[in-house]
């Protein structure tokens, strides 16, 4: 692994306006994304984690550039794209691609799925139409479909089956950095184990740099090697995948670990520690954005911002009273 | 401990142009008062048709074609239409998958669970409001007060879910049946969502079936399980039995996805892809998928046998 990120995204803020047309009225802004650093090697397997309304899909989005930040830069193979026009980051577009969480939506269900496949093909002009049908067979025995399937339409298909050729659609430009929205939420339990061991083993064979988003940590484990676990915008713990599975320090990364159902009955645990009537928007303009679920909160979290400090080898936390 | 529901050899079958589905397929069990009972299995298994069938609520086309549900004597699938529209919601209810989908969108959740209580309990409009705030407060729905008023739109995942279950709960129901009620959740609500049903069960005595595809939900929460496949039931035992002594094949493999979910090992033998359904004519379901299958396994309709005390398997190997 070299030393320069494939992807280095520094300060990066999406608000999101939500005021609707009275603008005279209050004002009203999401952050979804308010203030993260975030650095994704080459070959790397990047987990993030949180719950819905975290901003991680919105993370994902802005790290492709789908999505304009309001604040920030994002470098990525040596390039700032942070405003790059859309026509010179089209060479760039090939090397970043995106796998949506629901394979019934994300599919054209009137365009068979082998043309689907092809699209990015199309769109870059790479190629005959010759050997775009035998780039797109290979790519399908690569990730598990016969070659009859591209003659399919998406309805004729599982789930997991579309979800192979989501993924076969996003590795086909041979990309350097994908993106992994919630992958397996929506299929089986069976079906999650096949198509995880699926990415991992096409995250290896093409040395991609993956960013898996999920709120299931159970899912993280497997692929990444490094895990950021995001609260209301903000990164609030980054470790190894191993060490926050087995020393988490943020109260929340300790609230998600212990919310994963048990493997064995006799694993059933207590109620943790989660209070349900708590307003997760309005925490102290000058405290920490946890405040208000944790356990361990004390008066001095409602003045003193949480800052993402290293406290120990690659392990960082963003809660003072893990600091000092 | 007496059963509260007893269903026996039910059959929903869907008659589709490209044949006869066996949604359901001759499944018997029965249902003890508190207990909570999980359906395990993939989707198409025929999990949420038993549920649908229990409550005479099958869509087109399908149809119940044969088999009893006796609700403390009462089969539910001979009595009138009237009489089973007072039992549903009010002494069966039922909790579905994706509560956005299932609330009307254009009036507020306080409405529609207050206008099931007056359905029911024959009761003033402010009684019923006054109950509906009561329950709400008891799913632990923050300030019912003021929220009750709320549209399904304004509320989060979680919060709706919690507004189906004070609906499933408003009329003290006997039963519950609770159709994947966390898949679309988070971690921690689905944490919340489990715990609340648990209490549920121990505070009101109701009996719960938990219909999922994730056997950690079941570690979490259910006392016996069944497991279906292709709309039989493979496998039947206690809870902590199944886990430790599994003995169908199929059962082995989920068992085995949740344990490569839980404990990072790649590269188990997966599934092979799922059959079409329609007209199937074999003696083992699970013939097909099935790694250790052999010829002598379609030699003669495999029937589910007690293998030990309450474990019951239809796997003649086993």
């Amino acid at each position: 692994m070299n030393n320069n990120p494939l992807i280095n995204a520094t300060g990066l803020k999406r608000y999101f306006d939500i005021s609707g047309p009275f603008t005279f009225l209050k004002k009203r802004i999401v952050k979804a994304v308010d203030g993260v650093d975030i650095k994704i090697y080459n070959g790397e397997a990047f987990g993030l984690v949180g719950e819905s309304g975290s901003g991680k899909s919105t993370l994902g989005r802005l790290l492709l550039r789908l999505i304009p930040a309001s604040q920030g830069k994002i470098v990525f193979l040596n390039k700032d794209i942070t405003d790059l026009p859309e026509r010179r980051l089209k060479e760039l577009r090939k090397q970043m691609q995106i796998i949506l969480q629901n394979p019934y939506a994300s599919l054209n269900p009137r365009m068979r799925v082998g043309k689907s496949a092809a699209e990015g093909l199309d769109a870059h002009r790479i190629g005959s139409k010759r050997e775009r049908l035998d780039s797109v067979i290979k790519m399908f025995e690569t990730v598990g479909l016969k070659r009859e399937y591209i003659q399919k339409f998406p309805h004729e298909l599982s789930g997991g089956e579309r979800q192979r050729v989501c993924i076969a659609r996003a590795l086909i430009l041979n990309p350097r950095f994908v993106v992994a929205d919630e992958p397996v939420s929506a299929l089986d339990v069976t079906i999650q184990a096949q198509i995880l061991s699926l990415l991992t083993q096409l995250q290896k064979q093409f040395s991609l740099s993956i960013l898996l988003i999920t709120h299931d940590l159970r899912i993280v484990r497997h692929i990444a090697k490094t895990t950021a676990v995001m609260y209301l915008g903000k990164i609030v713990e980054l470790a190894d995948t191993e060490e926050l599975f087995k020393n988490p320090i943020h109260p929340y990364s300790k609230l998600l670990l212990a919310s994963i159902p048990p493997a064995h009955p006799k694993d059933r645990k207590n109620r943790t520690h989660d209070p349900e009537n708590y307003n997760a928007i309005m925490f102290p303009q000058n405290g920490c954005r946890f405040i208000n679920r944790c356990e361990s909160a004390k008066t001095e979290c409602s003045e003193e911002k949480e800052i993402l400090r290293e406290i120990s080898k690659n392990h960082w936390v963003a809660c003072s009273l893990n600091y000092k | 401990m007496g059963h509260i529901l007893s269903i026996d050899n039910l059959r929903t079958y869907f008659f589709t142009p490209s044949g006869v589905i066996k949604a359901v397929d001759g499944i018997t069990f029965s249902l003890e008062c508190g207990q909570i009972l999980g359906i395990v299995g993939e989707s198409g298994s025929g999990k949420s048709m038993t549920a649908l069938s229990i409550l005479n609520l099958v869509p087109h086309p399908g149809k119940i074609v044969g088999g009893s549900v006796l609700f403390k004597g009462m089969d539910l699938l001979k009595i009138p239409k009237d009489t089973i529209r007072n039992i549903r919601g009010a002494r069966i209810s039922i909790v579905f998958q994706e509560p956005a989908s299932y609330f009307n969108p254009v009036f507020t959740i306080g409405f529609q669970i207050s206008e099931t209580i007056r359905e029911h309990l024959r009761v003033s409009k402010k009684e019923a409001l006054e109950a509906t705030i009561e329950i709400l407060n008891s799913v632990g729905f923050p300030s019912p007060q003021e929220r009750y008023r709320a549209y399904p739109h304004k509320l989060s995942g979680g919060m709706l879910q919690r507004a189906m279950i004070a609906m499933a709960l408003c009329c003290n129901p006997e039963v519950i049946l609770a159709d994947e009620p966390t898949t679309a959740l988070d971690v921690t609500i689905q944490a919340q969502i489990l715990s609340l049903l648990k209490k549920i069960r121990n505070d009101r005595g109701a009996s719960i079936i938990l219909i999922t595809h994730d056997f950690g939900i079941i570690a979490e929460t259910a006392d016996v399980v069944i497991v279906m496949y292709a709309g039989k039931i493979v496998e039947r035992a206690v809870t902590s039995e199944i886990f430790d002594n599994a003995l169908h094949p199929y059962t082995k493999t989920l068992l085995a996805s949740l344990y490569k979910l839980s404990n990072k090992i790649n590269n188990v033998s997966s599934l092979p892809p799922e059959q079409n359904l329609a007209n199937q004519k074999k003696n083992c379901v699970f013939f097909d998928r099935c790694s250790m299958a052999e010829p002598a396994c379609n030699d003669e309709e495999q029937a589910l046998r007690e293998k030990s005390a309450a474990h019951f398997v239809r796997c003649w190997k086993a």
